[in-house]
C-alpha cells in the first residue's frame, strides 16, 4: 500500500524556540501511530502542521502522495485530515449535535442527511443523550468526546487525535481505548498523541517519540518502553506492558 | 460511557417562539397584527412611527444577518445604507432608471462594499473590528460629501414629490407603510432561509469558533465575506426605501455614526442571532426613539441616543438574550411543576 502521510524534515520556529525541528516519518493506511513526548516537546505544534493551521518554517507534507505543504486548515480537511483541539474548541451557542452537523456537511450537504450523521456519530462516542444539549453546557471530559465525534464526522483518511483521554475516569479511558482500538478497521488511520501510556502503548501499531522537537525513537510500543533515550527524555523508567 | 442528564434546554422549550429555521404561531400573529395595521389606515398619526417601525426591522434583520449570525459587529452599516440610497436616487435622477431597477443595483454595490469591509478587516476581531467599520463608514461619508457632482454634496439630493408608480413615490402612507412592510417580510424571509440552511450554520460555526470552523472544512474568510455582502445588500435596499419615502437625502444623517448604531441596537434590544429579536427591538424601539426625538426636539439633539443607550445597558445586564430570550424564559415557565 501507498503511504498515507508523510512528513519531511518538518521544522517549525517561533521566534527564538524551534517547537518542531527537522522531524520526518511516515504513516501507512491502516496504522494506528502513537505519539508521545514531554510537555512542550511539539507534539501538538507538530499537528498544526499537517493539519495546515500553521504553515512549516521548512520541510514538506505530503498527503496521499501529493504535496499539501503550506494549505490552509479548511483545504486540508477537505482532503480527508480531521483533528481534535488538545484544548476543545465547541462551537458554544450550538447544540451538541450541531456541532458535529458541522463536521457532517462535508460529506453530507443537506440539513437532514448531516443530522442522521451526526446522531450516529454521537452515538458512536457515547454521546447520544446529550444531542440536543447546549455546547456549552458539558463538563472538559464531555466536550472531548465531543471532539473526537466532531472529528470523525467528517469520515476522515486520516486522524489526529491530541489528547483525548485527558479528564477522563478510568473506565472512560478503556472504552475509549477500545473504540479508538477499532477505527483502523472501519478505513481510518489514526495519529494519537496521549500522555494516558497505558491506553496509548497497549493499543498504538507503532510510536514516535519526539522531545525538544526532534524525533528521539520509532517502532513497536514494546521496544519503545525499554528504549534508553526514550526512557532518560520521557518516561522515567522502563515500562512493563502487561 | 453514558451518562443520563436531565431533558435537554431545547427539549424542554415550549414552541411560543420561533424556532431556528420554523415558523412559528407567534410569527404569523405578529404579521396579521402588521397586515392589519397597513390595510385598516387606522390612526393616520402613527402611520409614520409604523412604517419607520417596519423599515428599521428590516434593517435590524438586514444588520442581524452579519451582526448576530456572523458574528461581525459593526458600527458601520450606514455606509451600505448611504450606498444604496444614493445609488437608486443618481439613477433616477440622472438617468431616470426607475428605483423598482436602482434598488436592486444599489444592493449590489452595497454587496461590493461590504466584501471590501470584510476584506479589509479578515484579521481583525472585538473591538478593533468594530473601530475599523466605524472608520470606514465615515470614510464613505466623507467620500459622498466631497464626489459633490455625484452625490450634490453636504446639500443633499432631493426626489421630486410626483406621485408615480414607475417613480415608487406615493400619495398614501399606508402605500408605504405596505412597501417597508413587503421590506420586513423579505428580509425576514431570507434569514429564516439562512437558518435552516448549510451557509446559515457555517455562519455560526464562523461566529463561535474560527478554528474548530478552519478545521471542519469551513472557510471562514470566505464565509465573513458573504455574510457581510447579503448583510450590506438588504441594508442597501432599506437605504433606497427610505430615500423613496422621505424624497430628501441628507448625506451627514443617511451615512452616520449615529444609524449605524441604531441598526445594532435592534438586535441587540431584541435578541441577536435570533429572527424575531430585530422585529421585537424595532417594534419598541423605534416608537419610542421617534416620541423621543419629537419630545426633546432639536434642543437636546442627540439625548435620545443617551437615554437608549441607557436602556441598551439595562437589557444587556439584565437580559442578555433579548427580549426574545426573555420572552422564551417566560414561556418555559410552569406555575404547577
Ligand atoms: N503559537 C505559538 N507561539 C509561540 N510558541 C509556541 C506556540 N505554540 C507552541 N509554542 C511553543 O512550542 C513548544 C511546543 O509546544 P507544543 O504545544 O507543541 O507541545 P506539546 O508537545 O503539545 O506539549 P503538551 O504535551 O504540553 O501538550 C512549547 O515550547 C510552546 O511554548
Ligand atoms: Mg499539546
Amino acid at each position: 500500500m501507498s503511504t498515507l502521510l508523510e512528513v519531511r524534515h518538518v521544522s517549525r520556529s517561533f521566534h527564538t524556540t524551534t517547537a518542531v525541528d527537522d522531524i520526518s516519518f511516515a504513516v501507512q493506511p491502516g496504522e494506528l501511530l502513537g505519539l508521545i513526548g514531554p510537555n512542550g516537546a511539539g507534539k501538538s505544534t507538530l499537528f498544526n502542521l499537517i493539519a495546515g493551521v500553521l504553515p512549516p518554517s521548512a520541510g514538506q507534507i505530503l498527503f496521499d502522495g501529493k504535496p499539501v505543504t503550506g494549505w490552509k486548515s479548511h483545504d486540508i480537511a477537505r482532503i480527508g485530515i480531521a483533528r481534535t483541539f488538545q484544548i476543545p474548541k465547541p462551537y458554544r451557542q450550538l447544540s451538541v449535535v450541531e456541532n458535529v452537523m458541522l463536521s457532517a456537511f462535508l460529506r453530507e450537504k443537506s440539513l437532514a442527511g448531516a443530522r442522521k450523521l451526526a446522531e450516529t456519530t454521537l452515538a458512536d462516542v457515547g454521546l447520544a443523550d446529550y444531542s440536543g444539549a447546549p455546547a456549552n453546557s458539558l463538563t472538559v471530559g464531555l466536550l472531548k468526546r465531543l471532539e473526537v465525534a466532531r472529528a470523525l464526522a467528517m469520515r476522515p483518511k486520516l486522524v489526529l487525535f491530541d489528547e483525548i483521554m485527558a479528564g477522563l475516569t478510568p473506565t472512560e479511558v478503556g472504552v475509549m481505548t477500545g473504540f479508538v482500538a477499532g477505527l483502523p478497521a472501519r478505513g481510518i488511520t489514526v495519529i494519537w498523541v496521549e500522555h494516558v501510556l497505558y491506553a496509548i502503548m497497549k493499543t498504538a501499531t507503532r510510536m514516535v517519540v519526539i522531545n525538544r522537537g526532534k524525533l528521539i525513537a520509532e517502532g513497536a510500543p514494546a521496544v519503545m518502553a525499554r528504549d534508553p533515550a526514550v526512557v532518560k527524555a520521557y518516561l522515567g523508567e522502563e515500562m512493563v506492558l502487561a | 460511557m453514558s451518562i443520563a442528564i436531565p431533558a435537554s434546554i431545547s427539549s424542554r422549550r415550549i414552541p411560543v417562539l420561533p424556532k431556528r429555521g420554523q415558523i412559528s404561531w407567534f410569527e404569523i400573529v405578529l404579521l396579521v397584527i402588521s397586515l392589519g395595521l397597513v390595510v385598516s389606515g387606522i390612526a393616520p398619526s402613527l402611520q409614520d412611527v409604523i412604517l419607520l417601525s417596519f423599515l428599521f426591522a428590516g434593517l435590524g434583520l438586514a444588520w442581524n444577518i452579519a451582526g448576530g449570525y456572523a458574528g461581525l459587529i459593526s458600527f458601520g452599516h450606514s455606509a451600505f445604507f448611504g450606498v444604496g440610497a444614493y445609488t437608486s436616487t443618481i439613477l433616477l435622477l440622472r438617468y431616470d432608471i426607475s428605483p423598482w431597477i436602482g434598488i436592486w443595483v444599489g444592493a449590489l454595490i452595497a454587496a461590493v462594499f461590504g466584501s471590501i469591509l470584510a476584506l479589509i478587516c479578515a484579521r481583525l476581531r472585538g473591538p478593533f473590528f468594530i473601530l475599523s467599520t466605524l472608520a470606514f463608514a465615515e470614510v464613505v461619508r466623507i467620500g459622498a460629501l466631497n464626489w459633490s457632482s455625484l452625490t450634490g454634496g453636504p446639500e443633499g439630493l432631493s426626489i421630486p414629490p410626483m406621485a408615480s408608480l414607475a417613480g415608487m413615490v406615493f400619495a398614501s402612507k399606508a402605500t408605504y407603510a405596505a412597501l417597508m412592510l413587503g421590506y420586513l417580510v423579505f428580509v425576514y424571509g431570507i434569514t429564516k432561509g439562512l437558518e435552516a440552511s448549510r451557509f446559515g450554520y457555517y455562519l455560526f460555526a464562523i461566529r463561535d469558533n474560527d478554528d474548530a470552523a478552519s478545521a471542519a472544512g469551513v472557510n471562514p474568510l470566505l464565509g465573513r465575506t458573504a455574510a457581510m455582502a447579503l448583510s450590506a445588500a438588504l441594508t442597501g435596499v432599506g437605504g433606497s426605501l427610505f430615500a423613496q419615502y422621505f424624497l430628501y437625502l441628507d448625506p451627514t444623517y443617511v451615512i452616520s455614526p449615529e444609524l449605524s448604531f441604531q441598526f445594532a441596537l435592534l438586535p441587540a434590544v431584541g435578541g441577536l442571532g435570533t429572527a424575531i429579536g430585530p422585529v421585537l427591538g424595532s417594534f419598541l424601539i423605534t416608537p419610542l426613539s421617534e416620541l423621543l426625538r419629537s419630545h426633546l426636539g432639536n434642543a437636546a439633539a442627540g439625548l435620545h441616543l443617551v437615554i437608549y443607550s441607557f436602556g441598551l445597558i439595562v437589557v444587556m445586564l439584565y437580559f442578555p438574550a433579548g427580549l426574545a430570550g426573555a420572552l422564551n424564559k417566560l414561556t418555559r415557565w410552569k406555575p404547577f411543576s
